[in-house]
């Protein structure tokens, strides 16, 4: 069952780009990563999920249900966490909280302590005095605790140090497990790794891939790295696949793409000293999506 | 229900500020009265100084400013001045500062729709202004019986002081339509005060030449104290055109909202 179907989702503000011709699905039970650089129009996207901007054309549905027409019934069972999040200054943490739990009809109390405990939060402090990090706590917190289906989170770990990004990300796979489908934006590379099945990039408004993380790992070069023993004919190892091939010397390097076995016999056949076998990281790839295209 | 108490509470300290304003304003100005009604002569010789059109600006005319209902209908243009501005900031402010604050993301994000949200947040805006007004005429009504000279119609008394309501709704729904229409309102005081100035001048502008065409423009004068007093009942066309003007007003608004992208800051 998908939780999230958008299709050729378009916001356009005027002259500014927007989102141009979005579609996904994200499923049940999911941690779905979207990626892209700022200013790709991931919150846009975000926005319209949770109805604050409106889409120009196309459709986006949560459980099954029109995010436009559905707004307030939808909104039940999501949490979201904003990128900046900014709340009422004059209240208590505690406050902020109770208030946000009021909009749910259940008992959130027990689970505000809870939360607040496993983030280290401060319930009795005024938000007003809370550092930017403590802020985001608060904005995990109110996004969590009504136990929602459907999580929501806008580039998250800014501003969490490295110790509580790890709490939170055990908090949400602990909240994934009790089936919890979660949908997170980013552009730290790292964090979308960490945590999603699939992942979404988008560049300039246009999701250019949608795929598994381990797909898109598989789905690319490797790179080799060869010392041999003495000098080898130099279009030994042009083979199909084989791309940027460089010989230094002793060493060749070229670029991968097939069947390893291939390749494996081929060095087989040789005398080596020393070889490297490089999986490129999700960075590599993604540096490859990223790159304008001129 | 929580909505609307959370901003009950948000506007509870500047609700305070300025009905206690209004109040000290009102004993001010109604603790001169005996004084002034002992002296009208001389104040009467004074006032021929005056050129008529400052006279009239001012809305002095001594001879009904001898009588306590004639002194407070005098004083009156500048509690209403006061009670604008109130209103004015709540209207502006109520949806502008999520926007400011940027807490729209927070409430929004909630499975309330935003005609609720408006809802709550109008209603909290028309409790304050209801409490202000409450208190407001209970302190004038007691201080005016304290410093009367002789007895004066209540009724008459009443129908006056309620207008600052009446004109305090018009800068409600003024300041929400701002507000709704506005993509950022970066401080609600300047607004309010420009737009309550500028109507206020006006009024004065309309007093001192006699335009009536004015009159319909600007809410400080759709009350006329001198026929109230002299009717006991209000000019039934501007009650019609305020009442038209708020359905409007907050009509529109609503729709507005409902329909507003809410961008990030």
């Amino acid at each position: 069952m998908n939780v999230i179907e958008i299709k050729n989702l378009t916001k356009s503000y005027g002259k500014a780009r927007g989102i141009i011709d979005v579609s996904f699905d994200v499923e049940q039970g999911e941690i779905f990563g979207f990626i892209g650089p700022n200013g790709a129009g991931k919150s846009t996207l975000i926005r319209i999920l949770l109805s604050l901007i409106y889409p120009t054309s196309g459709s986006a549905t949560i459980f099954g249900k029109d995010c436009v027409k559905f707004g307030q019934e939808i909104k039940k069972e999501i949490g979201y966490l904003p990128s900046e999040v900014f709340y009422y200054d004059n209240m208590k943490v505690i406050d902020l909280l109770k208030y946000s739990a009021s909009f749910y009809k259940k008992d959130c109390s027990k689970r505000i302590v809870e939360l607040a405990e496993i983030m280290d939060l401060d319930l009795n402090k005024k938000i007003d005095d809370l550092s930017f990090g403590n802020k985001k706590k608060v904005g995990i917190v109110q996004g969590l605790l009504h136990e929602p289906k459907l999580i929501i989170l806008d580039e998250p770990t800014s501003g969490l140090d490295p110790l509580m990004q790890q709490k939170f990300f055990e908090l949400l796979e602990k909240e994934n497990k009790k089936g919890a489908t979660i949908l997170l934006s980013s552009h730290i590379l790292g964090e979308v790794q960490r945590l999603c099945n699939r992942v979404a990039i988008i560049k300039e408004g246009k999701i250019i891939k949608v795929d598994k993380i381990s797909t898109l790992q598989e789905d690319n070069h490797k790179k080799f790295k060869i010392e041999v023993k003495s000098k080898i004919d130099d279009s030994y190892f042009k083979i199909a696949g084989a791309t940027n091939l460089e010989v230094n010397g002793n060493i060749i390097s070229f670029l991968f793409k097939g069947n390893i076995n291939l390749i494996i016999k081929k060095i087989s056949e040789i005398e080596i000293t020393n070889l490297w076998i490089e999986e490129p990281d999700l960075e590599e790839i993604f540096m490859h999506y990223y790159v304008k295209e001129d | 229900m929580n909505m609307f108490l959370h901003e009950l509470k948000a506007y509870r300290k500047s609700t305070i500020i300025w009905t206690a304003s209004l109040i000290a304003l009102v004993i001010l100005f109604l603790s001169m009265y005996p004084t002034f009604s002992k002296e009208v002569e001389v104040f009467k010789k004074l006032m021929g100084g005056f050129p008529e059109p400052v006279r009239k600006a001012l809305g002095l005319s001594v001879d009904s400013m001898s009588s306590i209902l004639g002194f407070y209908s005098y004083t009156f243009l500048y509690l209403t001045l006061c009670g604008a501005i109130q209103a004015m900031n709540l209207g502006t402010s109520i949806i502008s500062k999520e926007v400011r604050g940027k807490t729209a993301d927070f409430l929004l994000t909630k499975p309330v729709t935003r005609t609720k949200i408006m809802t709550s947040k109008l209603l909290a805006a028309l409790t304050c202004l209801v409490i202000t007004n409450i208190v407001y005429l209970a302190v004038a009504s007691t201080m005016a019986s304290f410093v009367k000279t002789e007895d004066y119609s209540y009724k008459i008394f009443f129908m006056l002081s309620i207008t600052l309501f009446f004109v305090q709704l018009m800068f409600l729904s003024l300041g929400v339509i701002i507000s709704v229409v506005a993509s950022k309102i970066k401080s609600v005081l300047p607004i309010s005060l420009g737009t309550v100035f500028t109507f206020f001048i006006m009024g004065m502008f309309s007093s001192a030449t006699g335009d009536a065409a004015i009159r319909y423009i600007t809410p400080f004068k759709y009350f006329d104290t001198s026929y109230i007093m002299k009717n006991s009942s209000y000019e039934g066309a501007f009650i019609i055109i305020e009442v038209v003007f708020i359905i409007v007003a907050i009509t529109a608004s609503y729709l507005l909202y409902v329909k507003k992208d809410i961008h990030t800051v």
